[in-house]
């Protein structure tokens, strides 16, 4: 099974009607998959779709060859999914010592007791974490939150790892930090799956882009090409300038 | 006599951390406050009557089996009644739980009648020290809530469960992601809060009597409690309660003993206008 | 039998009123009463002092007591202003609920304490004979009745209500509206409290003697079944409700017959257990009742 990630014709909504009209998506293993598209069109739904936080109508998310569709949220994290939501992604009334302990605790870690909640790994990629570690995470700055975020997601050795937006809300720098630590943890093998409004950006560190408009799958190209072609840049990415809120 | 006072109230408040508590890690979990604690710390304080005074075990073995039965109860009460209601909002439950508070008091009173009962506990002449006299219900109960106390801080800071409560309690939707089996922390939830519940009825009912609106009586104190100290706020609920306790008693000194329950009406009004949130409580957020 | 089905009847239109009044605390206003028994309590001992203590005639014991019950309100209204929780509304309601009835029981000086007060006058009751009166107090229920729902439906129709309705149901709106809902929430608490005080009154008129024993948890468990099965807003419903719970509960009370072997505080223990059971029945089976309510979370299922 070389896709880690398959998605065929899901359906998913709130209240009556449906966001997701009937999405496709196939995630290869290995590779960063980025999903683009205006607000409104699905993509954070989409997500939160495949991470269990809604529930599926329609259609079949399968994961390495299991499928998720009748599994709960804590169930996927068990089967290899993490997840780090767009905002109120770090427990705030925690310290960070607790949010990367829950992490290490809940989500499936395959790792003897007493390990330390940061392994080497991580502690090469989140530099910063380990001098905070009696900070309530409410006290961090929007950036480090993020990198909290990130490190709890990372506590197991995901199958897939899904980023809502990563850089929403972060100022320059802390932004181009972001994706250089999205490429690295990929670098490790980790397959990536985000959504993300910043599309150049994303699009950059990508192999594949996904092009999503009101609930539906409108384009599915290597990043590369989305990112050369202008014709194609102008009528995807034009409204790619800063915003934030829900898609 | 104000040493004398403020120790009563401290006993007072002490007893009263308990259900604060209670209180707190269910609104926190479960997100609404339940009105039926008051009657469920009588049920339980019945319960370990029975096995007290009909089936004759010793008083602290009697509230140890009773109090985990009585968290055993809990979540079954739960799973019948506020279960099916999880998805609504808040009014349906805190009725909910209303309706539940009469269906557990009068559980009481069938089965006990409304005559006032009292523990099998060997008389002991109180003591004084300082010039403050302390019976021996109330060194009971300093004891047993201060073990109860130390017994939570451990469990909420160095258990994983503990973790696992409070993170449900400020995030629900990150903890399921972060690997949380809901269901789980409910029902740890409810059977701690029914621990605590229990000890907390005992104490009352050796500190007063043992009758049917015995625990009733106490809700607007445990709520006032729990508010002044933050709804969600362990911390809050254990500061908020001695406060109530030691105030409340103080006031008896200046006003006719049967409006202390003003006290605490007046502390939630004093609190929801000032500081809503309570000393330790966060800005509410609604998700 | 007649004289059943009219006494009946007259209790059903002081529920159907409460329920109304919490029906309309909540659907417009947003504000869960659960001190409804104290408010309705101390309406009836108002009404009843101010009428035995202070000389006065009926009709101004009732207002009296429609005022007095409406002041209160105003005040729990007003030190909730700043919070718009509806959690911590409903504690503040049932402190103030407790409160009240602790002062009905306690304060000897004035209510009487257990012991109730009694020969409370009731209007026109020296003209009428007493053979007729409860055809008068039923007619007279009905009409406070018809004229409360009357009220309530034009107001609920009325562009305020229909602002309400919709701060209610959308936070933009809310948002938009700023400080003076707030205010529209405690001109609507006080009006609830005013026809809660009503109430109270035609219980004081009609018993003509009363103790707090009447004033149990059991009123309000009436008023929210009422208004539960009635579902939302529907003010019909409402009415059409207390009459079913008030006919299957209070008709419960014959059961010490049917049952043997109980004494009467155990039966009335059971009454209530069936009560508690019942709201928490209809609760659950009833979804549509107590306003279409859902949490805002929309990242859980």
């Amino acid at each position: 099974m070389s896709d880690i990630l398959a998605v065929r014709g899901l359906h998913a909504g709130y209240g009556a009607g449906d966001i997701l009209k009937g999405i496709d998506v196939v995630v290869p293993r290995g590779e960063v998959v980025t999903i683009i598209g205006p607000n409104g069109s699905g993509k954070s739904t989409l997500i939160k779709t495949l991470a269990g936080l809604l529930s599926v109508r329609e259609g079949e998310i399968v994961l390495d060859g299991a499928r998720l569709n009748g599994l709960s949220a804590p169930q996927r994290v068990r089967a290899g999914l993490s997840y780090v939501p767009q905002e109120y992604n770090v427990f705030r009334n925690l310290t960070v010592y607790e949010n990367l302990k829950i992490a290490h605790e809940f989500m499936g870690a395959r790792s003897k007791n007493g390990a330390k909640v940061l392994d080497d790994e991580l502690l090469a990629l989140f530099p910063e974490l380990p001098g905070k570690f009696r900070t309530l995470a409410g006290n961090l700055s929007g950036g480090q939150r993020q990198m909290l975020a990130f490190a709890c997601a990372l506590t197991i050795q995901p199958k897939l790892l899904m980023l809502d937006e990563p850089s929403a809300s972060l100022s320059p720098k802390y932004m181009a930090d972001i994706f250089g630590t999205i490429k690295k943890v990929n670098s490790r093998g980790v397959t990536v799956f985000m959504v993300e409004q910043n599309a150049v950006g994303a699009l950059r560190i990508s192999d594949t882009c996904v092009v999503m408009a009101n609930g539906r799958v409108r384009v599915t190209a290597p990043a590369a090409e989305v990112l050369s072609k202008p014709d194609l840049q102008s009528l995807y990415l034009g409204d790619a300038r800063a915003q934030t809120g829900a898609s | 006599m104000i040493l004398q006072t403020a120790f009563n109230g401290f006993v007072s408040g002490i007893i009263v951390t308990l259900p604060a508590l209670a209180i707190t890690l269910l609104f926190g979990v479960l997100k609404f406050p339940n009105f039926a604690v008051g009657s469920m710390m009588t049920l339980a304080a019945y319960v370990v009557f029975a096995l007290n005074v009909q089936l004759g075990l010793p008083l602290t073995l009697a509230t140890a089996i009773g109090a985990i039965l009585f968290g055993g109860v809990l979540i079954f009460i739960d799973a019948l009644t506020f279960r099916p209601l999880r998805e609504r909002g808040s009014i349906t439950l805190m009725v909910a739980s209303l309706g539940l508070g009469f269906v557990l008091e009068n559980i009481a009173r069938l089965a006990y009648g409304n005559t006032a009962r009292s523990f099998a506990l060997e008389l002991a002449r109180p003591f004084r020290f300082l010039d403050v006299r302390m019976n021996r219900e109330q060194m009971i109960a300093i004891v047993a809530a201060s073990i109860a106390l130390v017994a939570m801080y451990f469990l909420l800071t160095r258990m994983p469960i503990g973790r696992a409560m409070r993170a449900v309690a400020d995030n629900p939707a990150l903890a399921l992601v972060r690997g949380i089996e809901s269901p789980t922390v409910i029902r740890w939830t409810w059977f701690i809060a029914g621990v605590l519940l229990a000890v907390g009825g005992v104490l009352i009912g050796m500190d007063r009597a043992l009758e049917p609106p015995m625990g009733s009586n106490y809700l607007i104190m445990v709520f006032a409690a729990a508010i002044l100290g933050g709804l969600g706020s362990p911390l809050g609920a254990f500061v908020g309660a001695l406060i109530i306790g030691i105030v409340s008693e103080l006031s008896t000194l200046v006003i006719a003993p049967n409006y202390r329950i003003g006290i605490p009406l007046c502390v939630i009004a004093l609190i929801l206008i000032f500081r809503p949130q309570g000393l330790f409580g966060q800005p509410h957020i609604r998700r | 039998m007649i004289s059943f089905i009219i006494l009946m009847s007259i209790i059903v239109c002081f529920s159907a009123i409460i329920a109304l009044a919490l029906n309309f605390q909540w659907g417009l206003g947003g504000m869960v009463n659960f001190g409804l028994t104290g408010l309705y309590a101390l309406g009836a001992y108002a009404c009843a002092i101010l009428m035995t203590r202070f000389g006065m005639n009926t009709f101004v014991g009732a207002v009296g007591a429609m005022v007095i019950v409406a002041a209160v309100s105003a005040l729990v209204a007003l030190v909730t202003l700043r919070v718009s929780e509806e959690d911590y509304f409903a504690i503040v309601t049932l402190g103030v609920g407790e409160m009240l009835r602790l002062v009905a029981l306690n304060e000897d000086w004035l209510t009487n304490g257990a012991l109730g007060i009694t020969g409370v006058p009731r209007p026109f009751g020296d003209v009428i004979p007493p053979e007729y009166y409860q055809y008068f107090m039923l007619g007279l229920s009905l009409t406070l009745l018809l004229g409360t729902l009357a009220l309530l439906n034009v107001l609920a129709r009325s562009p305020f209500g229909r602002i309400m309705r919709a701060v209610r149901e959308d936070d933009v709106v809310a948002a938009t509206l700023g400080k003076r809902v707030p205010w529209a929430h405690v001109r609507i608490f006080v009006l609830g409290g005013a026809l809660i005080g009503l109430a109270g009154s035609l219980h004081a008129f009609y018993y003509q003697y009363i103790d707090p024993t009447q004033f149990s948890n059991v009123v309000i468990a009436y008023a929210f079944m009422a208004v539960i099965s009635g579902g939302r807003g529907a003010h019909f419903g409402t009415i059409m409700g207390a009459a079913a719970v008030m006919v299957l509960l209070e008709g419960s009370r014959f059961a010490k017959e049917i049952i043997p072997g109980l004494d009467s505080d155990q039966l009335a223990a059971i009454r209530i257990i069936m009560i508690g059971v019942g709201l928490i029945l209809l609760l659950i089976f009833r979804p549509h009742g107590f306003m279409r309510e859902y949490r805002l979370q929309v990242s859980l299922k």
